[in-house]
Formats: C-alpha cells, structure tokens, sequence
C-alpha cells in the first residue's frame, strides 16, 4: 500500500473515530469557571452507551431514539462566579467556523436586559440535517454544543420538558 | 544366623537397578507421558487466565458502558434545556 493510499485510510478512521464538526477551542475557560461541563462522546462510545439505556424509562427511551444514526455529541458548557470570565473573541472563534456553505443559521435571539445570546446552526447534507450547533452566552454563562448527525430538533428540543425539568412554554399573549 | 536374619539381609541386600534403567528413566521424564501429566494443569491455568481476562474486560466494557450513558443523558438534557429555551423565546418575540 502506498503511502498516500495509507494516509487517505487513516484519515478517514479518525474521521470515523472523531466526528466533531467544529473545534471548540475553550479550554482556557476551565480554570476561570465555577463548573464546567465537557463531554466528548463520538459514534462508538454514543453506541456503546445507548446499549445500556433502559426503554422503560421515558427519559432514557426518548434519548435512545435520537441516538441512533448519530456520530457524535460534543458539550462544553461553563459557569463562571463572576461576569466577564469569557470574552467575545472566544465565541467568535466558534462562530467563525459556523459559516455557510457547510453552516446556516437557523434561529437566534439576544436579549440586551439579561445579556443573553442564544444561536442554533444546522448542517444540512442532501437536505437533510446532519449537525447541529448550539452556542448559549450568558453574563456567567457560556455553552457550546454540537450533534453531529441526522437531528430531530423538534424531539430534541421536548427533551427539555424531559429529565424533570418543566418544557419552556411561552405564556400566552395579554389581549 | 537364624532364618529372620537370613531374610533380611537378603531383602535389603545391595542390588544393582538393570541395564536400561537410567535409560527408560529419561525417556519417561522428557517423553509423551510426562508432559501429558502436565496438561491438565498447564490448561486449567490458562483457562482461569483467560477466565479472569475476559471477566475484567467485560466488567470494564460495562464500566465504560455506563459512564457513556451518563455523559449521553447530561450531554442530551443540556442540548435539550438550551434548544427549549432558545425556541420558546424566539416564539415569544416573534409574536
């Protein structure tokens, strides 16, 4: 085997191995946050783990369900004790990798009261979605998400209302 | 000497082993019937080898098993909160 031919398979395992679809370069965050979430799971762990969730149970069933067919899930999620632990050139590092024609925005909002942003930015592949990017900014908070994979975010977004945590609802419009 | 004393030096009386004794012994040590003594032993140690191997790497598979899982729940309940709520402000502002 050539070389080149060596190299080609290698890159495509760890692709397989890695599926990630943006680098979320956040590590330096760690040290200043009060709790840092960070998951890493790629297709094999995602599978393996799906193996031993229980269909009886409402949350882990729902959960079982948007599994399969996925590459990978990718968390890093900070709390900071104090405002202003992370920077806006730490967010746009992500952001800028979220670029058509691979990325397009699909919804977000800020909200200058409570200084909140929030952005969701699929993948579609053959018009179908095949990622999903979260990036959630807060005054102490920063989190970044990505599903690599077809993605329901319709079911993913009722997996809110699951895990007990009550469905974010929006309460009806005073006449 | 009587007769006992007769006996007794006759039956412990010094008497060379045969010809091929040293011979036959040899080849009993490095021959099929002393290794096939060995065996049994040799596989039952291997398979309690092999036994505690594969326990350990079951066990260990199930560790890792379950830790994914966990990390799958927390990684789906965040992915779940967020989009939730991003979704439930948007529908507010735009109505």
């Amino acid at each position: 085997m050539k070389c080149r031919q060596k190299l080609v398979l290698l890159g495509s395992l760890a692709s397989l191995l890695y599926a990630q679809q943006f680098k979320f370069n956040l590590d330096h965050l760690s040290a200043k946050a009060s709790n840092v979430v960070d998951i890493s799971l790629g297709g094999p762990l995602l599978q393996l783990g799906a193996r031993f969730l229980d269909s009886k149970d409402p949350d882990q069933a729902a959960v079982k369900k948007m599994v399969s067919g996925l590459e990978g899930i990718y968390v890093k999620s900070f709390e900071f004790k104090m405002p202003g632990a992370w920077t806006m050139a730490d967010l746009d590092a992500v952001r800028s990798q979220l670029k058509s024609p691979d990325w397009m925005k699909m919804v977000g909002y800020t909200s200058t009261a409570d200084g909140e942003n929030a952005e969701i930015y699929i993948r579609m592949e053959d018009k179908k979605i095949n990622g999903v990017a979260v990036l959630v900014s807060g005054v102490k908070e920063l989190t970044v998400v990505n599903i690599a994979g077809p993605v329901d975010l319709e079911a993913l977004a009722s997996l809110g209302g699951h895990f007990g945590v009550p469905k974010i609802v929006p309460p009806p419009k005073k006449k | 000497m009587d007769w006992l004393e007769q006996e007794l030096k006759q039956a412990l009386d010094r008497k060379d082993p045969a010809t091929d004794f040293a011979e036959r012994v040899r080849r009993r040590t490095r021959g099929d019937g002393f290794r096939t003594a060995l065996w049994p032993q040799r596989w039952l140690a291997a398979a309690a080898v092999l036994m505690v191997m594969a326990g350990a790497g079951l066990g260990y598979r199930q560790y890792q098993g379950n830790q994914a899982k966990e990390q799958m729940m927390l990684a789906f309940r965040i992915a779940g909160e967020k989009v939730n709520h991003i979704q439930a402000q948007v529908k507010e502002r735009t109505r």
